[in-house]
């Protein structure tokens, strides 16, 4: 579980990024953090996987202070969640194997193990046949699933994905959200989503928690993105 | 076995910088070999000198052998001496005959009584020879002292210039290959800027991310050292006929295996923990990780 208390995150230039935050996710959700650039977003991502501290106020995911974890700890914080960054952050001398297999290395696992997580991955995102690729020679689509295969290979509990369908078509948008939900339902894989697409909110169907200006001035069930 | 294949792997990707840190390596560990075998080679040579008589005092004919033991004993009341041995007449005798049996010439007509007795003096310390020389021509009896005093003084002072130099010029070299390593595995974290900053996001830990930076720093050590000590090897190899014949009765060759072997040891294990502390500087420098 993901709980946000009275947070409030102050970056040193004097801007605001979040004001007095309260907000509780259940392991299994779907969730859409929706809002204009510079609500919010991508500080409340920030802030689970504890790039930055808030400056009031305390986040604890599975009841932990992230405050409180020491440096030493962070990395074990981290492997339970997992990141499909708004610029992706795909190594471009390392073919889509090597990206994906990062998080595995990363937890020292065996050729062998690797080889079959990563395969496995791939095929759910549909990317196998392109494993040995470099970045430059995939799609738009292609590198988000990259990225999202790269997010879920080591089976996170928490799956974090800041604006996943940016630069894509429609069609694209849906299929590379298709694959989160997939994961949401498959592995019950928290699932947090920020993006500002009207249409993919809207027809998907989950909760949805509307920032504006730092704050939450919506947070539905079912909820749609209303950009009134 | 894994790391060790990622970090030639990272080497590979830009080989100028990797052999520029593994060249500053080879040379100060060829220089600092080249002065290793000179101090052990001057040595060598002075343990040679100390070990023969260095005094020779000769003793006018009318001094009686009590006379002489008295200075014997005299001599080696100072402590200082190794061995001290009486000579007398009849054996500079037969020494001289024994040197001189090819020569019939210079053994006609040659008498115990053209011979002088003689103290062989030898000194524990080359340093102490003066002194022991001094003892011995204050004494009346003694009638001509010979020494290689000069040799052995120019010797010790050759051999602690030599071992001075080394040190300094070790230094140097080794605060350039230092700075060089610092360098190099700089350029490297930030080359592999994104890299780390991923890592860290998915959650390595510092020293995951670090432990390829040690390798590498560990590496160029061992290669510069394992290049160095073959060229020292091989250098001596081709030239000990000259060297030994420079050296002439003193016998430095053929040089024990187990010696390169030591010395290769003993450079590797510098040259690996000068790579590893230039690394450590270099993480603790540049790499920064949220």
């Amino acid at each position: 579980m993901i709980q946000f208390e009275q947070v409030t995150k102050k970056y040193p230039n004097g801007q605001i990024a979040l004001e007095d935050i309260n907000l509780k996710i259940d392991d299994g959700q779907f969730i859409f953090i929706v809002g204009p650039s510079g609500a919010g977003k991508s500080s409340l991502l920030k802030l689970i996987t504890r790039e930055i501290l808030p400056t009031s106020g305390q986040v604890l995911i599975n009841a932990e202070n992230t405050r409180q974890i020491p440096e030493s700890k962070i990395p074990l914080l981290r492997r339970k969640i997992g990141t499909v960054f708004q610029d992706f952050k795909l190594l471009i001398n390392r073919t889509v194997f090597e990206n994906v297999a990062v998080p595995l290395e990363v937890l020292s696992r065996k050729d062998s193990e690797i080889e079959k997580e990563v395969a496995s991955v791939l095929e759910k995102v549909s990317l196998l046949d392109k494993a040995d690729n470099f970045p430059v020679q995939l799609s738009g689509g292609e590198v988000q699933r990259t990225a999202i295969a790269r997010a879920i290979v080591a089976r996170p509990q928490i799956l974090l994905a800041d604006e996943p369908t940016g630069d894509l078509d429609p069609q694209t948008a849906r299929d590379v959200v298709k694959v989160l939900e997939k994961i949401n339902k498959e592995d019950k894989t928290t699932l947090i989503m920020a993006t500002h697409n009207v249409q993919i909110v809207n027809h998907f169907k989950k909760r949805v928690i509307f920032l504006k200006g730092g704050k939450i001035v919506k947070d539905e069930k079912e909820g749609k993105y209303d950009t009134d | 076995m894994t790391q060790i294949k990622k970090t030639l792997k990272l080497l590979r990707r830009s080989p100028y910088q990797a052999l520029a840190a593994a060249l500053a390596m080879t040379l100060t560990f060829f220089v600092a070999s080249i002065f290793v075998i000179l101090v052990i080679g001057g040595q060598i040579v002075l343990n040679y000198i100390e070990q023969r008589p260095q005094i020779v005092a000769f003793f006018k004919d009318d001094a009686s052998q009590s006379q002489i033991r008295q200075i014997e004993e005299q001599i080696k009341a100072t402590g200082l001496t190794r061995e001290v041995k009486y000579v007398t007449k009849e054996e500079a005798l037969a020494i001289y005959r024994e040197r001189n049996k090819d020569e019939p010439l210079l053994l006609e007509s040659v008498s115990s009584d053209f011979l002088p007795a003689s103290l062989d003096i030898s000194v524990k310390r080359a340093q102490d020879i003066a002194q022991i020389t001094q003892i011995v021509k204050s004494n009346q009896k003694v009638e001509k002292v010979v020494t290689p005093e000069n040799l052995v003084e120019q010797l010790v002072k050759w051999t602690k210039t030599i071992r001075l130099g080394g040190i300094v010029f070790i230094s140097t070299l080794l605060s350039v290959s230092f700075l060089i390593i610092i360098m190099v595995i700089g350029m490297r974290i930030a080359l592999r800027r994104d890299e780390i900053s991923i890592m860290s996001l998915v959650g390595a830990t510092r020293w995951y991310i670090a432990r390829p930076f040690f390798l590498e720093g560990a590496l160029y050590g061992l290669v510069g050292a394992t290049i160095a000590s073959f060229l020292i090897y091989a250098f001596l190899l081709y030239y000990s006929p000259n060297i030994q014949e420079f050296l002439g009765p003193i016998q430095v060759f053929p040089i024990s295996p187990r010696f390169f072997i030591y010395l290769w040891a003993g450079e590797a294990a510098t040259a690996a923990a000068v790579g590893i502390i230039g690394a450590a500087i270099a993480l603790f420098r540049y790499l920064k990780i949220r």
